[in-house]
This record gives structure tokens, C-alpha cells and sequence, in this order.
């Protein structure tokens, strides 16, 4: 019963509140799209489309989790670390045992699979160090997760003696990044990134599970006195973030056939401003899936339209924040109005 | 401020209480010389006890003292802040474009006070920006600084010259030399103006810790917003000042930064926030602010440069931000150790 006094659907007609601003938001990203058709070439065709919504599929899987966290008024910023950790082992751990002078070209020699395997279990060591400082010792998240960022992020910079490693590798490696649907430009990477958005679009409107995730987020008070173990959601949902992440890292690594150090660089902002373009608030237990899937894409198009427009890549950072300030003022001045 | 009277009351509750508390009055002091300690006696068998090239050697203190201006400067008045309840995310970009924005004034001709007071106001106004964001606009701190973080560097990136990874002197148009003077010039015991000012810095910010009203509102709203709120404290006004603060010391911090390396580098400030964290944490503030103290954050900075400095010389530069990272987190455990139960107390 607690579980739903957040989006009560008044009359049937009425939207909730969520639903309202992914539709606004669906309206901003239409808006912008025009906008940037006018004024880029070539912008508005079908190949073009395509890569706006595929190219970004690392930062959409990240966004899964992040958003997921961030309804429960917790932030994860280990994730771009994360990444370049995953990546990195999952070399590490396929590479020939002794076959060059060179230490960076030699590893452990494990089969592929294994060594997936043992770099996901990684990512979500990170995850769970997160999991412990937060939900246990009650530690605000956003010290605690740049405080993992740094190691996950560290400790890749230390196997790969700050550099990458990319050599010795067996030729199976690459044939996950590769993987495509026969006959189409759709590879695994995006593949994931659409089931993620739907089950996790499942998962958000008929779980109980989701619901009491809202719950938290609106009131962490409230969600305990009515017998929710607290503790128990943000560690499932961090060692959930943390394995998107390493998903995000093997398919990097596998694709690029390398594992960078400095991969995934500021990729924990990225996802942040997405869930927040998408109407996601840290506030009160508020946002969806589908709506940083729609804030992804708005900030896909608002990027490239600038590097249509030829701005220099140094515009980047500016833009994205003030593109997130327009968003998180413009849906806040919505949903007023709306209650209003 | 109420260090004593807590004390005190800490002393009725019980042994271990009083015990923790007197763990927590010097454990900082302890780190502090352990590390030291550490660094001292590595590689005695290559070098003598405080000759050339050792820890403690007068050459590497002074080396030690300068790179701790930036942090020094700023760390008070982020303590303030935290100490409010409040964060500042945004600080190490501020830093970066206020090294930059200098740096390009003194290269085009523009002598020193214009210059410093000019940088001083952007820090003032990149204040007031996250302040007005955070107190008028009522984004949460976190976020409303994270975005100020990406567009503080954004512009820093957009103000140096494409091609170019700083502003610095060219053949067509040099540096002037005195650029260095601020940073580097010896002006007493060895040390350049740039630490002595972050010295004056730093006991402005205790005496405003401990003695001013704004240190005690400080810790009020950081210990109760609404307690505050109903007792009369403008806890906007005086978390606006607090921002403002930090910005005005950003922009000296990244100014000094400027003079030290002669030039403006748009990453220059980059991870400030996290040391300034790091050092707030090993001084003991609480997480959720009420309780904190600027002397200890002061040596928690010191504690961050010893380690940074130090382990430069015994390990590869690869394995710095692993070393961070879990200084940082070794930090949130002692800090939660020693704070939390005290603070709820």
C-alpha cells in the first residue's frame, strides 16, 4: 500500500507524474532535434538517427544503474573507474603467461570465458565495497563512490603500469565487441543496451521490489519504519551498477581489443546528466528508466548537433552543464506548473 | 566551539567514550608523524638523515610546503562549508580557471594587483553562482556543484587557444618572468609570499571557526537547518558567504597554482575536491556537518601532501591515484570511527 503513494494515477487519464516528464522530455528532444536539423546538413537521416541512438550505448547501460541508485537518493560515480578496471583485467587475465620481455604483454593465460567471468566478479567487488561504506557504515555515497572510482580507476593505471594492454591477445577476444545480427549494423553492445532498457522498464512498473526502491528514495525513514531492510535494496542495487559497468568494460575492451587505463573518463558524469535530463531527481524518490533513456538521447543530439555546428570538442563540458541546468530548472518549473 | 563543553559531557558517559574522545583530540597529530616517520627512515641506506635528497632534508620541506599552498589555502574555507552541512564539488575547476584567466592577463601585459584582484573577483562570482544554484535555486549541493565543476573547466578548456594544452608564453609573446615571484621568491625562512599568505589564510579561518559568529552559525545549520532556521540564523546569508568564501580561495589557490608553474593549465585544479575532501575527513568534521575543526583539516592537508610527495619518491607515478583512493577511504573509516557516535551524541 506504502509502495504506491507515489504515483497514484488519479483518474485514469491523468498521467503520473514520471510518465509526464518523460513525455516532456520526449517533447524538449523533439524540439531540439528539429533545431539541429535546421541548422546542421545531413542531420536528420536515417543512418545518422541510428548512430544517435546506438552510439552511446555505454553510456545508456551505465545509466541503467546509475538511475536505478539515484532514485534511492544515492549517487555512483565508481562506474567510469569501474569500466577501465573491468577492461583491463579481463586483458590481463587472457594474456599469455611469459610470452614477451615486455610485462605488459604477459598474463595470466586464463580461457576467455573464465577470464569474463572473474572481471565481472571485480566489477562487482566494486560494487560491493560501494554496497558496504553506504549501506552499512551509512556513509555519504558520493565520498564514498569517488573514493572507489579512484581505486577501480588506480588499480587499472597499476596493472597497466598507466598505460594499456594490448598485446598477446587471443583472437577470440575481440568477438564479443564484434558480434553483430547477421546482415544489419546492430552489434551485441546495443543489443544489451535495448533488453537492459526494457526489462529494466519491467522491472521499474511491476516489481514490488522497484517499488519499494521508490519508497526509499521519497522517505529512507519512512521506508524503514514500514519494515523495509533498507541496507538490503542498496546493495543489491549497487552490485547491480557495478556489473553493468564491468558488462559496459569487456565489451569496450573487447571491441577496441585493448584495455586502456584512461578509458571511460568522466563516463560517471555522462550518466549522471542523462538520468538528470531525464527527469530523474535525487530528491524524492523520483524518475525512470525509459526517461534517462530519452535524456540520453537529447544529449546525443545536442553533442553532436555542436560538432555538426563545428564547435571545438572543448565545448563539451559546457554544454552538457548547461543543458542540465535547462533540464533540471525546465522540469521543475513543469511539474510546479502541473501541481500548480 | 562546543569541543569543550562535548568533552565534557563525552566524560560522563562512560570509559570508552572518554577514551575515544581523546583518541579522536590526537589521533591526526599521531598519522601525521607516523607518515613523516615512515618517509624519514625509507631509503636511509641510499641517503643521510636530512641531507640532500631525504624526506626531511631543508630542500625537500620548503619543496614540500610550497606544493601544499594551493590546498592550504583553500582547505579552511571548505571546512566552513562542510562544517554547514554543504559541499562544493566544483572547487578544483574553479581553481583551474581562475589559474587560467590569470595567466592570461599577465601574459597580455596586466600587472600584479590588477591582475589579483580581477581573479579574486571571478572566484567571488564562481561563489555566488554555486551559491545562488545551491541556497535560491534549491538544487542539491551535489549535483548543483557537479554541474559548476563541468562548466567552471568547460570555460577554462574554451579560454585556452585550440592547439595549445595551457596558456604560456610563446616566441612572439613571452611570459614575463615575474609570474614565478608569487610562488617561488624566497620572502622569509625560505618561503614564498604564496605560503605565507595561505598561513594567514588559514588563521583567519580558525579564528573564524572559533571565535566569529559565522563559525558558530556555521556549525548550528550544519547541526540543525531547522533549529537554525527558527532560531533566527539566515541560513542562506551565511551558507552564500560560506561559497563565496570558497570560491575567493579557489581563485587564490588557482592563482598561486598559475605562479608556480608560470602557466594556466585548465587541468591544473583537477581532484582538488577530492583532497580537500580527504583533508576535511582526517580532521575529523563530520559527514553531515554540525562539528569540525579547521586546525585539524589543516593537518589532514598536510597529511595528503606528505603522502603525495613521499610516495612520488618511493613508487612509480602509475600508482598515485590507487594511493589516493584509498587514502580516501581509509580516511571515511577513521573518520567514521572516531566521528559518527559523537556527533549523534
Amino acid at each position: 500500500m506504502a509502495t504506491n503513494q507515489m504515483q497514484k494515477p488519479a483518474a485514469g487519464v491523468r498521467l503520473s507524474d514520471e510518465s509526464f516528464i518523460t513525455v516532456f522530455m520526449v517533447g524538449i528532444l523533439v524540439l531540439v532535434f528539429a533545431l539541429a536539423s535546421l541548422f546542421v546538413p545531413n542531420f536528420s537521416t536515417a543512418k545518422n538517427i541510428f548512430n544517435l541512438v546506438t552510439n552511446n550505448w555505454f553510456v545508456i547501460v551505465l545509466g541503467v544503474g546509475v538511475t536505478l541508485v539515484l532514485i534511492t537518493g544515492n549517487f555512483d560515480m565508481s562506474v567510469g573507474g569501474n569500466i577501465a578496471l573491468t577492461g583491463v583485467l579481463s586483458v590481463y587475465f587472457v594474456q599469455g603467461v611469459n610470452v614477451s620481455q615486455n610485462t605488459l604483454a604477459n598474463g595470466l593465460g586464463l580461457p576467455y570465458v573464465v577470464a569474463i567471468g572473474l572481471a565481472l566478479l571485480c566489477a562487482v567487488g566494486v560494487g560491493a565495497i560501494n554496497a558496504f561504506f553506504i549501506a552499512k557504515l551509512k556513509v555519504p555515497s558520493i565520498i564514498v563512490t569517488l573514493g572507489t572510482m579512484m581505486l577501480a580507476r588506480g588499480a587499472a593505471k597499476v596493472i597497466t603500469q598507466g598505460a594499456q594492454r594490448n598485446t598477446s591477445l587471443p583472437d577470440i577476444f575481440g568477438w564479443l565487441g564484434s558480434l553483430s545480427i547477421p546482415g544489419t549494423s546492430i552489434r551485441l553492445p546495443v543489443l544489451v543496451m535495448i533488453s537492459l532498457i526494457i526489462l529494466a522498464y519491467i522491472f521499474e512498473k511491476k516489481t514490488v521490489f522497484a517499488r519499494r526502491i521508490y519508497l526509499i528514495g521519497a522517505n529512507p525513514e519512512a521506508a524503514r519504519l514500514s519494515g523495509i531492510n533498507v541496507a538490503k535494496y542498496l546493495t543489491a542495487l549497487y552490485l547491480v551498477s557495478g556489473l553493468l559497468a564491468g558488462i559496459t568494460g569487456i565489451l569496450l575492451a573487447s571491441e577496441y581489443k585493448a584495455g586502456v587505463s584512461s578509458r571511460a573518463m568522466g563516463y560517471e558524469f555522462d550518466a549522471l546528466v542523462i538520468a538528470l535530463l531525464g527527469g530523474v531527481s535525487i530528491n524524492g524518490g523520483f524518475g525512470s528508466v525509459l526517461g534517462m533513456f530519452v535524456g540520453a538521447i537529447i544529449l546525443s543530439v545536442v553533442t553532436s548537433a555542436a560538432t555538426g555546428l563545428l564547435l571545438s570538442p572543448d565545448w563539451q563540458f559546457t554544454l552538457k552543464a548547461i543543458v542540465t541546468f535547462i533540464a533540471i530548472l525546465s522540469q521543475r518549473y513543469a511539474l510546479d506548473r502541473r501541481k500548480a | 566551539m562546543n569541543g569543550v563543553k562535548k568533552q565534557s559531557f563525552q566524560f560522563q558517559l562512560g570509559r570508552s567514550d572518554a577514551l575515544r574522545s581523546s583518541i579522536k583530540q590526537v589521533y591526526i597529530y599521531v598519522v601525521l608523524v607516523l607518515i613523516v616517520f615512515v618517509f624519514s627512515v625509507m631509503k636511509l641506506d641510499q641517503v643521510e638523515m636530512f641531507g640532500r635528497g631525504h624526506f626531511l632534508s631543508p630542500d625537500s620541506v620548503i619543496n614540500l610546503l610550497r606544493s601544499a599552498v594551493p590546498i592550504l589555502t583553500l582547505s579552511g574555507a571548505f571546512t566552513l562549508l562542510m562544517i554547514s552541512g554543504y559541499i562544493d564539488l566544483s572547487v578544483g575547476s574553479a581553481m583551474s580557471l581562475s589559474a587560467v584567466v590569470y595567466a592570461l592577463m599577465i601574459l597580455n601585459g596586466f600587472s600584479f594587483w590588477p591582475a589579483l584582484l580581477i581573479t579574486l573577483i571571478l572566484g567571488v562570482i564562481m561563489g555566488s553562482v554555486n551559491a545562488y544554484l545551491v541556497m535560491n535555486l534549491r538544487i542539491t549541493p551535489v549535483i548543483a556543484t557537479l554541474v559548476t565543476l563541468s562548466l567552471f573547466k568547460g570555460i577554462a578548456l574554451l579560454i585556452v587557444p585550440d592547439g595549445l594544452s595551457a596558456i604560456k608564453g610563446s616566441p612572439d609573446k613571452a611570459m614575463p618572468g615575474w609570474i614565478n615571484d608569487y610562488a617561488r621568491k624566497e620572502v622569509l625562512f625560505g618561503l614564498p609570499a604564496a605560503f605565507w599568505v595561505a598561513v594567514l589564510v588559514i588563521v583567519a579561518m580558525v579564528i573564524i571557526q572559533r571565535k566569529t559568529i559565522l563559525g558558530k552559525y556555521a556549525a548550528a545549520i550544519g547541526g540543525n537547518r531547522i533549529a537554525a532556521d527558527l532560531s533566527g540564523i539566515s541560513a542562506v546569508k551565511i551558507v552564500w558567504i560560506l561559497y563565496i568564501l570558497v570560491g575567493l580561495f579557489a581563485a587564490m589557490a588557482g592563482m598561486a597554482r598559475a605562479s608556480y608553474m608560470s602557466l594556466g593549465d585548465p587541468l591544473s585544479g583537477d581532484g582538488m575536491e577530492l583532497d580537500c575532501i580527504i583533508a576535511v575527513l582526517l580532521g575529523g568534521t563530520a559527514f553531515s556537518g554540525g562539528e569540525g575543526s579547521v586546525a585539524k583539516t589543516v593537518i589532514g592537508s598536510l597529511i595528503i601532501i606528505c603522502v603525495t610527495i613521499g610516495l612520488m619518491t618511493v613508487i612509480p607515478a602509475y600508482w598515485q591515484v590507487a594511493a589516493k583512493g584509498s587514502v580516501l577511504l581509509i580516511a571515511v573509516v577513521l573518520n567514521h570511527l572516531l566521528v559518527r557516535d559523537t556527533a549523534s551524541a
